[in-house]
């Protein structure tokens, strides 16, 4: 956890709460950091790319750039992936990257005090606890904030060389 | 910056000038590449005068440049650059080649020291022999120096003199012993302007009482027949020449005059008008009487000393001419700005296309205004994109420009004598592409210099001249350009080739045919030099070659005879950011093929497909078989209606070989600003890039080069 450690220090030192958006995958409720935010946007169908993982759905034109599509809930293998009016696209600005990621509605902005935070406990999941940074307690609600940076540009997500 | 004196600089102006720095390396590095052009053209035997000049002003550019901004050693050494250049324009000194050659290294220096200003991180340049050559070649070899009169050791003096005071270096002991300083002690009347601003002329002061030794200055009451003009009066042993241009470090050439102190010459004031010839005349019959003259002693400085003035001036007045017009009609914008010009531009093509899409159902009569509205649109969209990518064109002579140099000094070093000649410099090519391109055609001239052209001895005896020649050629072949590097030199062996690529465990059969043997050099590691030398040989280098010409989408041919030469043609496209594209549709989706890879298309019945082996589908076209790639299968794509047959046969050609691809029908062609996939995603199997089309979706762009390959494997 040597890296959580790292990770609080660093926001005690600049803010005591971070904002973070949710949304929801299926049951489950997510918080990603809203600085790393874009836009929100309808699902729109993207042109399919032969050959990638099967969470990758293709690449939409976002005025004029290529964005590549990840459905998240297919990444962490939610039972059912229907697209609807809710389904909705968050476009993530990740270092010089801009990439789509799918999930089924955004529920929230919330900021989240640095000690609401938990660590997340080893276990077997779709998702690697490296990926996650604590389990946040939100009235009734648990929020699984996400370090959505180091996921998307892991390796075995395959979205970049 | 470490360690240059900026002190100077920011106390005297009390600005900042960094904003200004870009300016003058930019500039500079202009200036530079021009000197060198020109140092390489200059013919040493009939040096012409103007191009001794046009040298001189480049070193003179770059010095004022560097004084400013307070790069002390740059200004260094372009000054002693300068004093070399000013007596060879002079006639004082005959330009012999080790001075050219001192020049060019200059140069290199030169460049070296502005990359470490603009923080390339590299070591301090020591330039002290550089400059002592430069010193002994403008004093010591100079015989004018030592028989000339008074006028010219004059001159001689005062050239060391500003380089101590701003260098502070030793080594100027030589050009003390030119002539007592107060030999040429002589009273002028100096006048600047005319002005916008007056105030500039006591930078003129300033500057002038800051340097040791270089006489006193007084300003005198304005004349106001003169206006703008101000008038000091100044008694100097230093040549006008100099004086002139230290002044030139503040305000223009023509704006500066030397007069006969108390001579009364108001049409002088104004420089470079027809009268200035009949003034000199009259000031020549004044001269000895004019009031305030020191001694008669200096008649004779006054003599020799104002032709040279008067020579001045009409010529800065014709210079000013010609460089004043291309000052006034470019600009420099940044390459960032024109890219979101033509990505803007790029968005607007798509939206135009939207709309004319959308519109075609539309009934012209009902909507006959709309329609004519929409034509005009489409007609000025692709006006102001073809204008736009323009931009971003530049002429090939930029590439070629770099190796005549590389050539001389790669040519010395081996021994070898070698003529460059380049043709169709005045081809533009997109600037993307120019940056790459240049690496690879480098390699290839390197190669053809080294490999290609034999030793004089050696060209001698098989008849051929004495200097070989390799020629540099570009043009426009329908959409690419086309750019050949030729040679006169041995050309390529078959068998030692084959022998080598044996060698190297390449499978190569005599039954090869000259081309597949040719292509051989472009298999990694291969090399066919007997010895390597530093200059190639390592066989790195063709296969990167060919590597980075493809990934451009260009391709590489080889032509050669042995004995006789080599050709090797580099085919590219002409922009990297637009492309003629056929649409075709696969399943419900759609792929774009490059219209230039494009060579047919037919229709097919399922019993014109054979197979080989099983599993190898192939396709006879007018008597050939051709291996047939069937997209639905490579891109998996997804099938709903099965009764569907695919029945569009699309013969492309890539890397010279050919495939057919099957597809469900043709869509049509297009223009279609092509998208990198790569910013946002990763690099796709078979896929070159992406486009928006007319509805706003992404349909991705065929590598068909990567599908050729897929067809041997």
């Amino acid at each position: 956890m040597g890296m959580m450690e790292k990770l609080d220090v660093q926001t005690q030192q600049t803010e005591l709460a971070r904002e973070y958006l949710t949304f929801r995958l299926g049951d489950e409720e997510y918080g990603i950091d809203i600085l790393k935010v874009q836009e929100i946007r309808g699902y729109e169908n993207p042109t399919r790319i032969a050959n990638a993982p099967h969470f990758l759905k293709g690449v939409v034109n976002l005025r004029g750039t290529i964005v590549p599509i990840v459905d998240l809930r297919l990444r962490f293998g939610c039972s059912s992936s229907e697209y609807n009016a809710f389904t909705v696209t968050i476009v993530l600005h990740i270092g010089q990257r801009t990439i789509g990621t799918v999930v089924d509605s955004v529920s929230d902005v919330m900021e989240i005090p640095v000690e609401a935070v938990r660590p997340a406990p080893e276990m077997s999941s779709a998702i690697d606890a490296a990926y996650i940074r604590g389990l946040a307690q939100v009235g009734e609600r648990m929020v699984i904030l996400l370090d959505i940076e180091s996921l998307l540009m892991s390796q075995d997500m395959g979205l970049i060389d | 910056m470490a360690d240059t004196s900026t002190d100077n600089s920011t106390s005297s102006a009390g600005i900042d000038l960094s904003q200004f720095y870009q300016v003058f390396f930019e500039e500079a590095g202009e200036n530079l590449e021009n000197m060198e052009q020109l140092l390489l053209e200059l013919d040493i035997e009939a040096a012409d005068d103007e191009e001794l000049n046009a040298i001189f002003r480049c070193a003179h550019s770059i010095k004022g440049g560097a004084a400013t901004f307070g790069f002390s050693d740059v200004a260094e050494l372009t000054h002693q650059m300068e004093t070399l250049l000013d007596k060879l324009r002079r006639h004082e000194l005959v330009p012999t080649p080790p001075m050219v050659d001192v020049l060019l290294q200059s140069g290199d220096a030169l460049k070296a020291m502005l990359g470490r200003h603009q923080g390339s991180g590299a070591d301090a340049i020591d330039t002290t022999e550089l400059l002592f050559n430069i010193r002994a070649m403008s004093l010591g070899e100079a015989p004018a120096a030592v028989v000339a009169a008074p006028a010219v050791s004059a001159a001689v003096a005062p050239v060391a003199a500003p380089a101590a005071t701003q260098a502070a270096s030793g080594a100027s002991q030589a050009a003390s012993s030119g002539a007592a300083p107060t030999a040429g002690q002589r009273t002028v009347e100096l006048r600047v302007g005319p002005l916008s601003d007056l105030a500039q002329a006591d930078n003129l002061v300033e500057l002038f009482k800051e340097i040791v030794d270089l006489g006193t200055i007084e300003a005198l009451p304005d004349d106001p027949a003169l206006e703008g003009v101000r008038r000091f009066k100044v008694s100097t042993a230093t040549a006008e020449s100099e004086l002139m241009d230290l002044f030139t470090f503040h305000v223009a050439r023509e704006q500066v005059a030397f007069l006969a102190f108390g001579q009364a010459a108001p049409q002088a004031a104004s420089a470079a008008t027809p009268q200035a010839e009949d003034t000199s005349f009259g000031f020549f019959d004044n001269a000895p009487g004019a009031p305030g003259k020191p001694a008669v002693s200096a008649s004779t400085e006054l003599v020799s000393a104002k032709p040279a003035a008067v020579a001045a001036r009409p010529a800065a007045a014709k210079a000013d001419k010609p460089a004043a017009a291309p000052e006034a009609s470019t600009i420099r914008v940044s390459v960032e700005k024109v890219d979101q010009l033509i990505n803007l531009v790029g968005e607007l093509v798509i939206t135009q296309a939207m709309l004319a899409q959308n519109s075609r159902g539309l009934d012209p009569v009902v909507y006959q205004q709309l329609v004519t509205g929409l034509t005009d649109l489409d007609r000025n969209t692709r006006d102001l994109q073809e204008a736009v990518m323009s931009i971003r064109m530049i002429p090939m002579s930029t590439v070629f420009s770099r190796f005549p140099r590389m050539l001389r000094d790669l040519a010395n070093k081996l021994g070898k004598k070698v003529e460059l000649v380049t043709q169709g410099e005045a081809t533009e090519l997109d600037k993307g592409l120019v940056e790459k391109i240049t690496d690879p055609l480098t390699h290839l001239v390197r190669n053809s210099c080294d490999h290609g052209v034999e030793m004089p001895a050696d060209r001698l005896a098989r008849g051929k001249p004495e200097v070989g020649t390799i020629t540099l050629a570009a043009s426009h072949q329908g959409g690419s350009i086309v750019i050949e590097v030729r040679d006169d030199g041995r050309g390529l062996s078959r068998e030692k080739l084959l022998k080598k690529a044996r060698e190297k465990g390449i499978d190569a059969p005599d039954s090869l045919t000259d081309n597949e043997v040719w292509n051989l050099i472009f298999a990694p590691g291969f090399s066919t030099a007997e010895e390597v030398t530093d200059v190639s040989g390592r066989g790195v280098g063709m296969d990167v070659v060919k590597k980075n010409i493809t990934s451009l989408g260009g391709t590489v041919e080889i032509d050669s005879a042995e004995g006789y030469g080599m050709r090797v043609a580099v085919r590219l496209p002409l922009t990297l950011a637009i492309m003629d594209g056929m649409s075709v549709g696969v399943g419900e989706e759609v792929y774009i093929l490059p219209l230039s890879s494009v060579v047919e298309s037919f229709q097919v019945s399922t019993e014109m497909i054979k197979t080989v082996g099983g599993s190898g589908r192939v396709v006879e076209v007018r008597e050939e078989y051709m291996p047939v790639i069937e997209l639905e299968k490579v891109f998996q794509v997804p099938r709903f209606d099965w009764e569907h047959n695919s029945g569009i046969m699309v013969v492309v050609e890539a890397e010279s070989g050919r495939v057919a691809l099957l597809v469900d029908e043709l869509l049509g062609q297009q223009q279609v600003v092509v998208k990198n996939l790569e910013s946002n995603y990763r690099k796709v199997n078979d896929v070159s890039g992406a486009t928006i089309m007319g509805d706003g979706r992404v349909a991705l762009i065929l590598d068909v080069g990567s599908l050729v390959r897929r067809s041997r494997h």
